[in-house]
């Protein structure tokens, strides 16, 4: 319905405050169709914040949102988190229902599929992911990886137009990172609309078409990995990726 | 007339043990339909009492939605803070008296029982509520679901799995407690005591077999809970599909199988 370069998500001068905490302020940001943002900072810069006021689960104090050019506090709630899926930290798969009904739920409920239709594209995002012999599980049985490769079929079911990951990769072990982080690859390839919140710097740098430095619930800096990453331009950005470069020992200058 | 305890205890048993199996009955009715109809009541309660109050939403539905929770609150309050044996005389007579409503003794303790039972659940409905990590909801949410949606369908099945032994305990408590009801004229078990004592002035001699039968009744429901708690932990082993060392493994993945 839109041409491609025009954006997806709009966010135009976005305020959210905690109380008296100013969380996020005068936030812009505008993400194309298509394109894979990584939002990236250090903890309690309001990269979280900036995600879930998106989808709304947590409701902007000032500032307005738009996707495909509408305002999604003005949009129907079933419809906007349809089209915009999240996937979790700690993943939140659904505690009383094992794999596939974790993905078929949503599917029958807010998207009024049939019963057959739902199982049919749960299982088939299942695969994509790498879990469908794990369909019969339930959440406490499968390791964090799994459980987070569910949880991206779970919102994927749901035919997203753009996903947003919150730290999709922190709270799991490292030897489960990769399994994560190859299938967002794989989505990107599918040309998927994703905001990614993340702390590795390597997946940001070499996933991303654009990163963006927040500190202290501004936007400080956005640009190409490359550049972002080699010759950032702001005091703030430079402080913090030394800091985590060094962190992670990925070799970057 | 027998002389021994034994020998009264024969004889009140032979005269009165249908009366006592009666009463039994209604008892046990009336814990029944009192924990059954006070959990659906405590659910409902527990589930408007969560509904999150958004800032954003106009001014009259937050005033409307706070006014309506705290008309709850108030329920809770008052009949977990009055005696069930005043409220069944209040209930009872307030009705006959002042809405010439002549309900039967026994419609006024399912009500009671009913009434009184979901103030106690809509409070253990709401702790095992809070006890189910808030990411759930948040999952729930995100996927679309809306507020009735996520209780039902991924909140609430969580919440009472842990707390169906508070839930089970509710109905122990009401087979027992349910005896304050004789002051209406129940006819449940207590009632049929003390109607069948006042013939021979046998107090103990009745009341130790009522004791027996309120045991059994509570033992025999607390086992049986025990088994249905169980059963509803849910299994703990799950196939793995295409595994080549499980022979009951399905081989083909096919969407009719569900």
């Amino acid at each position: 319905m839109d041409s491609s370069n025009s954006p997806i998500i709009e966010i135009l001068g976005l305020d959210k405050k905690f109380g008296r905490n100013t969380v996020l302020s005068g936030i812009d940001l505008h993400v194309p169709k298509g394109q894979v943002v990584c939002l990236i900072g250090p903890s309690g810069s309001g990269k979280s914040t900036l995600l879930r006021c998106i989808n709304l689960l947590e409701t902007p104090d000032a500032g307005i949102i738009r996707f495909h050019g509408q305002d999604t506090t003005q949009m129907p709630k079933g419809l906007l988190h349809a089209k915009i899926g999240m996937v979790f930290q700690q993943f939140n798969l659904f505690g009383n229902l094992d794999a596939l009904e974790n993905c078929v739920l949503g599917q029958m409920k807010v998207l009024r599929r049939s019963r057959i239709q739902s199982v049919g594209i749960a299982g088939k995002y299942l695969e994509r992911v790498g879990m469908l012999p794990y369909r019969d599980a339930r959440p406490d049985q499968l390791s964090g990886g799994q459980k987070q490769r569910v949880a991206i079929a779970r919102a994927l079911a749901m035919d997203p137009e753009v996903l947003l990951f919150d730290e999709p990769t922190s709270a799991l072990d490292p030897e489960m990172v990769d399994e994560v982080l190859s299938v967002i690859r794989t989505l990107k390839d599918g040309g998927l609309t994703m905001i990614i919140v993340t702390h590795e710097m390597a997946f940001a740098r070499d996933a991303a078409d654009r990163v963006v430095f927040m500190d202290a619930g501004q936007l400080v800096e956005e640009g190409k990995p490359e550049a972002l990453f080699t010759n950032p331009k702001n005091d703030r950005t430079r402080a913090f990726l030394s800091r985590s470069l060094r962190g992670h020992g990925t070799g970057l200058a | 007339m027998p002389n021994t305890f034994f020998g009264w205890i024969h004889l009140l048993i032979d005269e009165y043990g249908s009366l006592f199996l009666q009463g039994a009955g209604v008892t046990m009715l009336i814990a029944v339909v009192g924990t059954v109809a006070g959990f659906v009541i405590g659910l409902l309660v527990a589930i408007l009492r969560t509904i999150p109050i958004k800032p954003s939403a106009p001014a009259w539905q937050r005033i409307l939605l706070r006014g309506f929770k705290t008309v709850l609150t108030v329920y809770i309050e008052v009949f977990r803070g009055t005696p069930m044996i005043v409220q069944a005389m209040v209930v009872y007579y307030g009705a006959l008296q002042y809405l010439q409503l002549d309900m039967s003794a026994l419609l006024a303790a399912f009500l009671v029982v009913s009434v009184n039972t979901g103030a106690y659940m809509a409070e253990i409905v709401r702790g095992g509520i809070l006890s189910v990590d808030k990411g759930q909801k948040e999952a729930a949410t995100a996927v679309g679901l809306t507020h009735w949606q996520s209780m039902t369908n991924v909140i609430l099945p969580q919440a009472i799995r842990s707390i169906l032994p508070a839930v089970g305990n509710e109905f122990v408590v009401n087979i027992k407690d349910s005896s304050v009801l004789n002051v209406i004229s129940v006819t449940e078990v207590y009632f049929m005591s003390k109607s069948a004592a006042g013939t021979y002035l046998k107090y103990f001699e009745v009341f130790f077999i009522t004791a027996v039968i309120y045991f059994v009744l509570t033992f025999t429901t607390t086992r049986i809970l025990r088994l249905v708690e169980k059963k509803l932990s849910g299994k703990d082993s799950y196939t793995v599909y295409g595994s080549q060392s499980d022979s009951n493994a399905p081989i083909r993945y096919s969407p009719e199988d569900r």
